[in-house]
C-alpha cells in the first residue's frame, strides 16, 4: 500500500478550502499551513499573471518515496509508516529542523513558540481552540508513535500526517479531499493498478513536482487543460 | 597567572554567564526570540557550528605535521593545539544546543539514533573527537605531569594516537560538511566540492587560531620565529587551495549558466558585501602575516581576527543563498519566462503581516548574537583557563 493523492488542476479553482480544512481539522496554530493553494507566476493569489491563463497549485507534503525528511532525522522521529505515509512523532522530534532544510518542497513548519500562546493572539473564548480533538498514537517498529496531537509542543516540527487519525479511526479521506467543493482531489493506494488514483495517473499525463530533486513525490497533478483549448481556438 | 589573564577570565565567565541568561530566556520563548523562521530554519547556531569545527582543525594540523611528517619545529605548539582544538570542538557542541526546539530530548540521539542522518554521524565524531584531543593533550603532558621519565612513553604514545586522531579531525570537516551537501534541494550546498572546502579553510583557520595562542603564550622568540613562519606557510596555502574549491564550483555552475544556479547567485548577490568580506579579509590578514607585521605579537593577533572574522562572514553565507533559494521554484506551465517560488508559510503570526513568504531576510537578533558571544567566551576561557593551570607551555 502507498498512501497518495491526485490533484486535478483543470478542477481546482483556487478558493483554499483544503488549506482551511486542514488548518481547522488539523489544528494549526497561526502562522501555520500544512497544505496552501498559490497562483504560480504571480505574487498575489487569484490574480492571474496573465490574462485567461492563470491555474492554482495546491501544495502539502508530497509524502515523498525517497523522502530526504526521513533520511536526514537524527532521531527517526520523522519515519515512513507502511502505507506509505511520513509521519512525525511529536514525542520523539528534538527539533533540529534539519527535516525543514532537506524537506525541497517548503511544507515543513515548527513550532517556534508554544501553539497555546499564538492561538491565544486570535480573539476566541477563552481557551477554546479548534480542531480534532484526540490524541493519535500508531505503532511502528515496534514503538508506540505519537502522530497526532491537537496543542503540538514548542520545539518540534509538524507537517500534514495524511489525516492518519481519520483514516486509521473511521476510514475517511483527508479533510483537504473531503473539503475540497470543486472535487479535484482524489487519494488512494498508488500500487493499486485499478485504484482511482491510478488511473487517474495513467489517463492524463500525471505528473509530479521537481522531479529533478529526485524526491519520488505521492502527491501526483493533472494538467490544466485550459492551455490545450487556448491553442485550438487560434 | 598574570594580571591581564585574570580579568580577562573574569570578562570571558560574565560574557558565559550573560549568554546562559540569555539561554533560560530563549527556553521560556521559544525560538521565537531569534529571526529564524519556516523559510529559513538554520541560523547563526548552525553557522557559528562550522565556524567552531573549522577552528578546531589546528590540533590536526600539528600532530599530523609533528607525528607523522617529523616537523619538529613545531613541537612546542601541540599541546597548544590539542587545548585549542578541545576548547572549540566541545564550544561546537555547545552551539547546537540552543538551535535546538527541545533540548532535553537530545538524548535521544543516543537512544533512536537514524543511521542514515549525517547529523547523528557529526555527534558522534564530534564527541570522539573532543575525547580524542584531551587524551591526546594529556598524553603530551606526561613528562611534565609524572616527571621526564614518561618522555619516551609520552612520545610513543603521541605517534601511535596521531593518525587516528588524524581520521577523526578530517572527518569532523568532512560530516560537518556532509550535513548541508547531501541536501540535493539546496543548490547552495549541494557540491562535491563542499566537504574539501570545509576542509581547506578548517586548515588555515585552525591552524590560525594555533598561531595566535602560540604568539600569545610564547611571545615572538627567535627559537620559535620558524616554527610561526611554517604555520603561515600553511596558512597561505590552504587559504588560496580554499579560493579554488569555491571559485571552481562557482565558475562550473556559472559557466553552466542554468535557472536554478543563477538564482542561487542573484541571492548571493543580496550579500555581496560579505561575500567581498570573506575574501579580502583572509587575504589582507595572510598579506599581514607574510610581512614583518609577522614580528609582533599585537601585529599576529589583529590579523589573526581579520582572518577570524572572514571566516565567520563565510561561515554566515552558507545559509542565505541556500534557504532564499526555494526549491520549489517552478517554470509554470505554459509561462516561458518565469521563474516562480512557491511562498512558504513562515510559522510566525504577526497581526497584519502576511504568513506567507518567498524570501526571509535573515538578521539575528540580541538573543543570537549573545548566545553565541557566550559560546566564543567559554572557548576563549577553557583555553585560557587550560594555559594557567595545565603545563600547556613548555619550558624551555
Ligand atoms: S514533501 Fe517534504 S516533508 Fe513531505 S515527505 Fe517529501 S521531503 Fe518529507
Ligand atoms: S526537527 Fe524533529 S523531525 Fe525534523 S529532523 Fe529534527 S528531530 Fe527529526
Amino acid at each position: 500500500m502507498r498512501r497518495g493523492w491526485v490533484i486535478d488542476l483543470e478542477k481546482c479553482i483556487g478558493c483554499r478550502s483544503c488549506a482551511v480544512a486542514c488548518k481547522q481539522h488539523n489544528a494549526q496554530p497561526p502562522g501555520n499551513w500544512w497544505a496552501t493553494v498559490e497562483t504560480p507566476g504571480s505574487k498575489y493569489h487569484l490574480t492571474m499573471p496573465e490574462q485567461g491563463r492563470g491555474y492554482f497549485l495546491p501544495v502539502t507534503c508530497q509524502h515523498c518515496k525517497n523522502a530526504p525528511c526521513v533520511k536526514v532525522c537524527p532521531v527517526e522521529a520523522t519515519y515512513k509508516d507502511k502505507d506509505g505515509m511520513v509521519l512525525v512523532d511529536f514525542e520523539r522530534c528534538i527539533g533540529c529542523r534539519y527535516c525543514m532544510s532537506a524537506c525541497p518542497y517548503g511544507v515543513r513548519q515548527f513550532n517556534w513558540e508554544d501553539p497555546k500562546k499564538t492561538l491565544g493572539k486570535l480573539e476566541y473564548v477563552e481557551n477554546y481552540s479548534y480542531g480534532y480533538p484526540l490524541n493519535h498514537r500508531k505503532e511502528h517498529n515496534g514503538v508506540n508513535r505519537l502522530v497526532y496531537m491537537k496543542t503540538r509542543f514548542k520545539g518540534v516540527v509538524e507537517k500534514c500526517v495524511f489525516c492518519v487519525h481519520y483514516y486509521d479511526n473511521e476510514g475517511l479521506d483527508p479533510a483537504c479531499v473531503r473539503g475540497c467543493p470543486g472535487h479535484a482531489r482524489f487519494v488512494g493506494d498508488l500500487e493499486d493498478p485499478n485504484s482511482t488514483v491510478s488511473q487517474l495517473i495513467r489517463d492524463n499525463e500525471a505528473f509530479t513536482l521537481i522531479p529533478e530533486k529526485g524526491t519520488e513525490p505521492s502527491c501526483f497533478y493533472l494538467p490544466p487543460s485550459r492551455k490545450k483549448k487556448h491553442m485550438t481556438e487560434v | 597567572m598574570n594580571k591581564r589573564r585574570k580579568y580577562s577570565l573574569i570578562i570571558a565567565f560574565a560574557i558565559m554567564l550573560a549568554g546562559l541568561f540569555t539561554y533560560g530566556y530563549q527556553l521560556r520563548e521559544g525560538l521565537i526570540v531569534t529571526d529564524m523562521s519556516n523559510l529559513f530554519p538554520w541560523g547563526l547556531y548552525v553557522s557559528a557550528l562550522a565556524f567552531f569545527v573549522g577552528n578546531a582543525a589546528g590540533g590536526l594540523v600539528l600532530s599530523a605535521s609533528v607525528y607523522m611528517f617529523g616537523i619538529t619545529k613545531l613541537k612546542p605548539f601541540a599541546k597548544i593545539g590539542a587545548l585549542t582544538a578541545f576548547a572549540n570542538v566541545t564550544a561546537a557542541m555547545l552551539i547546537v544546543i540552543p538551535d535546538i526546539g527541545q533540548p532535553l530530548r537530545l538524548w535521544h540521539i543516543l537512544r533512536y539514533p537514524q543511521f542514515s542522518s549525517p547529523l547523528a554521524w557529526d555527534v558522534f565524531v564530534l564527541s570522539a573527537y573532543a575525547v580524542l584531543t584531551i587524551v591526546y593533550l594529556y598524553i603530551l603532558m606526561l613528562p611534565d605531569l609524572k616527571g621526564p621519565g614518561m618522555k619516551e612513553l609520552s612520545e610513543k604514545l603521541a605517534k601511535r594516537i596521531a593518525p587516528i586522531a588524524l581520521v577523526f579531525a578530517i572527518g569532523i570537516h568532512v560530516v560537518t560538511a556532509w550535513i548541508f551537501s547531501t541536501q540535493m534541494g539546496r543548490e547552495w550546498w549541494f557540491t562535491a566540492a563542499l566537504a574539501p572546502d570545509f576542509l581547506a579553510v578548517a586548515v588555515f583557520v585552525g591552524t590560525t587560531v594555533v598561531l595566535m595562542a602560540s604568539v600569545l603564550l610564547y611571545g615572538i622568540k627567535d627559537q620559535y620565529k620558524e616554527g610561526y613562519s611554517i604555520l603561515v606557510k600553511i596558512i597561505t596555502a590552504m587559504f588560496f587551495v580554499h579560493l579554488f574549491l569555491m571559485y571552481n564550483d562557482f565558475f562550473i555552475k556559472a559557466w553552466y549558466g542554468a535557472e536554478s544556479a543563477t538564482h542561487v547567485f542573484n541571492i548571493l548577490m543580496d550579500s555581496i558585501l560579505i561575500h567581498i568580506f570573506e575574501v579580502l579579509a583572509p587575504l589582507l590578514a595572510i598579506i599581514l602575516l607574510n610581512s614583518k607585521v609577522r614580528n609582533s605579537v599585537s601585529g599576529v593577533v589583529v590579523s589573526g581576527v581579520i582572518l577570524m572574522a572572514g571566516v565567520f562572514a563565510h561561515r554566515f553565507l552558507i545559509m542565505p543563498p541556500a534557504f532564499n533559494a526555494i526549491p520549489l521554484t517552478i517554470k509554470p506551465l505554459g509561462f516561458i519566462d518565469t521563474y516562480w517560488s512557491y511562498p512558504i508559510a513562515t510559522g510566525r503570526y504577526v497581526e497584519g503581516v502576511s504568513t506567507i513568504a518567498d524570501y526571509w531576510n535573515y538578521s539575528p537578533t540580541w538573543v543570537e548574537f549573545t548566545l553565541l558571544s557566550g559560546v566564543i567566551a567559554y572557548m576563549y576561557f577553557v583555553v585560557a583557563l587550560g594555559v594557567s593551570i595545565l603545563p600547556v607551555k613548555k619550558e624551555d
